[in-house]
């Protein structure tokens, strides 16, 4: 039995081979690859293998700048492009509790406990996602902790408000080539990071997939809680295909093998057991 | 009384498979596709069982209603049914494993593509994806939900399951397998609403010979249904 071992020691040492945002901008392609693939309906084909390398990446640790070395992680650039400052427009009393949770609550970072990441923390993730379009659906099939999205694009109606979910709700629609995918029913239990940036459950997530080239999608999600900022915010970054022959996600078993909880100790982030 | 519906199974579902034709999507693959569940306790025991506390009777779904078992592997089934209030994988919210995942009382979602069958579970949202482009297993890697690669007999989907570990269960009777475990599933059509389900199941480590399940899934018609958010485990921790 070889069960994947997952939390943030691994996510860590994971991160750290890959090239940190100083080093590198997107990989420019070898060859100029041709347009985004069409399906039969005429739509984008986002069929195939995707990851989230830098500068997107990062935002696994930070969606803000991190420009200093904490904890293990490494140091990069955020992805928030709305506001210009680059930073989470927290309103006063939520300010405060981010810094409650990364001085005594890293312990309870909800990807850590294995739950579902929510969104959009679930899109940069590391380890990849397949995108999947059947009839009126488009589905995201991710490795890390087995989570998947089906988007209906059928104009359905969203859950009854009262039903809350780690991954929220998501109904997708088509603007020109782009995919808009309208996220409601997140709970108040995920975070955006490992860096404690939180929301509550009045988040309202709208993400929009747009092809920019056969090989590159654009991503950007605003971020709407009254709750919890003072106006919504953005972020953007793209997302890439894998291209290596032959590459299939595999199963990425978290809670069955969690081990690493432990490794939050007091003294290394502040992360103590609350 | 249970001679009957096994009867029923065995003898009427092959009759039905073969009258029935399974409409065809626009690329003419056989449509499985849609929201299915089992109507079975076959998540119980999937042998045929009295009533017990919590556990309503059923006539299972091991086709001639005996699991083959070799005799040391009987004893450790036994000593799983003592534990299994704390030894049955489920109870930790760990993925099911395949068949299991298939009788579970929670929906499944079977989705297809030009290249792919997806089947996604509500329960603990464990998903497959079905690889129909005649590639293999991988070699030396073992996941809790198999790997699978399809084919199409006819209207039948034919599912190969190998790289099984062996933690997973048949059922909350402690019905177990090894990491030897080979299952060949077969998806048919048998009418609008319905689905013949049967595997094979094989595992010399554990079994004196392979062994058949035979069971129906069936649609889930509501208006407006979707899959269901059920992160076992999340519940389960924030209960302590």
């Amino acid at each position: 039995m070889k069960t994947i071992l997952l939390g943030l020691f691994l996510l860590t040492t994971a991160f750290a081979q890959t090239p940190g945002p100083q080093e590198t901008a997107i990989e420019k392609p070898a060859a100029k690859v041709g347009p985004m693939p069409r399906g039969a309906d005429g739509k984008p084909d986002f069929q195939g293998v995707w990851e989230v390398r830098n500068p997107g990446g990062a935002a696994a640790y930070d969606v803000e700048d991190h420009l200093k070395a904490v904890y293990g992680i490494p140091p990069g650039k955020g992805v928030i492009v709305d506001p210009k400052d680059g930073k989470i427009p927290y309103l006063p009393a939520a300010a405060q509790r981010k810094q409650d949770l990364v001085a005594h609550h890293m312990y309870d970072d909800p990807e850590a406990h294995c739950f579902l990441s929510g969104i959009p923390r679930q899109v940069y993730a590391p380890f990849g996602f397949q995108i999947l379009q059947p009839a009126n659906n488009v589905v995201f099939l991710f490795e890390n902790f087995h989570a998947y999205r089906v988007i209906p694009t059928d104009g359905r109606p969203h859950l009854p408000a009262d039903i809350k979910t780690f991954d929220g709700d998501s109904r997708g629609r088509w603007e020109g080539d782009t995919l808009v995918v309208d996220v409601t029913n997140q709970n108040d239990k995920t975070w955006f990071d490992m860096a404690g940036n939180f929301h509550s459950d009045a988040i309202h997530v709208v993400e929009r997939y747009a092809p920019v080239d056969a090989n590159t999608i654009s991503y950007r999600a605003t971020i709407d809680d009254p709750k919890t900022f003072t106006r919504p915010w953005t972020i953007a970054f793209p997302i890439t295909r894998i291209v290596r022959p032959g590459y299939e996600i595999m199963e990425l078993a978290c809670v069955e093998g969690e081990r690493d909880l432990k490794h939050y100790t007091e003294g290394e982030g502040g992360a103590n057991k609350k | 009384m249970r001679i009957r519906p096994l009867f029923f199974l065995i003898a009427f579902f092959p009759a039905l498979a073969q009258s029935y034709r399974a409409p065809k999507l626009a690329n003419g693959q056989p449509d499985l596709q849609g929201i299915w569940q089992a109507q079975t306790t076959a998540s119980y025991d999937i042998e045929p069982h009295a009533a017990r506390l919590g556990v309503p009777a059923g006539t299972g779904i091991v086709v001639g209603g005996e699991i083959p078992y070799k005799p040391e592997a009987a004893a450790k089934q036994q000593q799983n049914f003592q534990n299994r209030a704390t030894a049955d994988p489920n109870n930790k919210c760990f993925l099911p494993g395949v068949p299991r995942a298939n009788y579970m009382p929670l929906p499944f979602q079977i989705f297809q593509t030009a290249k792919d069958v997806a089947i996604l579970y509500e329960y603990v949202h464990a998903y497959r994806l079905i690889r129909m482009d005649g590639s293999k297993h991988p070699d030396d890697v073992d996941f809790w939900m198999g790997d699978s690669r399809g084919h199409w007999e006819g209207d039948t989907l034919v599912v190969d399951v190998s790289n099984n570990n062996d933690q997973t269960w048949f059922d909350a009777s402690g019905n177990f397998h090894s990491d030897a475990l080979h299952v060949v599933e077969r998806y048919t059509r048998t009418g609008l609403d319905t689905i013949s389900y049967e595997a094979t199941i094989e595992d010399p480590k554990v079994f004196t010979r392979p062994w058949k399940i035979s069971l129906a899934l069936y649609r889930r018609p509501e208006k407006n249904l979707q899959l269901m958010e059920y992160d076992c485990y999340a519940y389960e921790e924030s209960s302590k």
